[in-house]
């Protein structure tokens, strides 16, 4: 009997123990710094103008070049702008191809900045 | 007996007084070589601001220099309208085909700029120009890199 309840205290006690052997692991966090994602976009694709004929018209030859429009199939019309507004289209183009080629380059610059080509 | 105890507890805390300064040792070379590596960091932190401040001032450069070729491009074009009281319109009148010639050729260069400034590619003729004869008077700077203008 008096063995019986050793062996009894004694698997209490391993019973009671047993989860706590080795104890509990200790869960580690550790961050790893994981750079965002590049953005990587294609730069746009350049434009490819077609060509268009400028037509002069005075009061002189406006007769020979409606003959000339009608003779080679085009409609007899055309639509025009003065000499001072043939000056300011021009630099109306001019600004506009400016702003194109200072946003092409603040793009490049900005990928150059936050995307630099990875050394190798 | 007394004195055997004192002893015993001389050596004791002698010994635990080694170990502390041992354990007191270990911490402080921990923290110095915790210390040389933030040393580093900070280096590594400097060097790269440093790098970042010389890339956004050569960026604003290039910037400013292309501003101020836009101006200039615009104050050629206005030049060409206005050179020597030169009236377009006049011209157009009395030497309608040469005019007609002129603008037409214009128009093409000033779309080949904007193909350019849309990111086109130059061609061998664009990058080769030197001469005033064989550049794109519409925009200069951006067609023909290699042209310098003459004073």
């Amino acid at each position: 009997m008096y063995h019986i309840n050793k062996i009894f205290a004694l698997a209490i006690i391993i019973l009671l123990t047993g989860c706590s052997i080795g104890g509990e692991k200790k869960i580690k966090i550790f961050s790893v710094e994981k750079p965002r994602e590049k953005l990587d976009y294609p730069m746009p694709t350049a434009l490819q103008l077609e060509e268009l004929k400028w037509i002069i018209i005075t009061s002189e030859n406006a007769q020979e070049v409606f003959a000339k429009l009608e003779a080679a199939g085009i409609d007899p019309v055309l639509f025009g702008v003065t000499d001072k507004d043939y000056q300011v289209l021009s630099r109306n183009f001019a600004q506009i191809r400016q702003k194109l080629q200072e946003t092409n380059n603040l793009l490049e610059e900005y990928k150059k900045y936050y995307e630099p080509e990875e050394k190798k | 007996m007394v004195i055997t105890l004192v002893l015993i507890a001389g050596i004791a805390g002698a010994g635990m007084y080694v170990m502390k300064l041992r354990s007191d040792n270990a911490i402080l070379k921990a923290n110095q070589h915790k210390l040389e590596t933030a040393i580093t960091e900070q280096n590594k932190v400097l060097e790269q601001q440093k790098q970042d401040f010389t890339a956004i001032l050569e960026s604003n450069k290039k910037l400013n220099v292309l501003i101020n070729t836009f101006k200039k491009d615009l104050q050629d074009l206005d030049k060409r309208f206005t050179k020597k009281n030169r009236d377009i319109g006049k011209l157009a009148i009395d030497r309608t085909k040469a005019i007609e010639r002129i603008i037409n050729k214009a128009g093409v260069n000033a779309a080949r700029c904007i193909e350019l400034a849309s990111g086109a590619e130059h061609t061998p003729e664009e990058l080769k120009a030197t001469l005033k004869s064989e550049i794109n008077p519409e925009c200069p700077a951006l067609a023909n890199p290699n042209y310098v203008p003459y004073q």
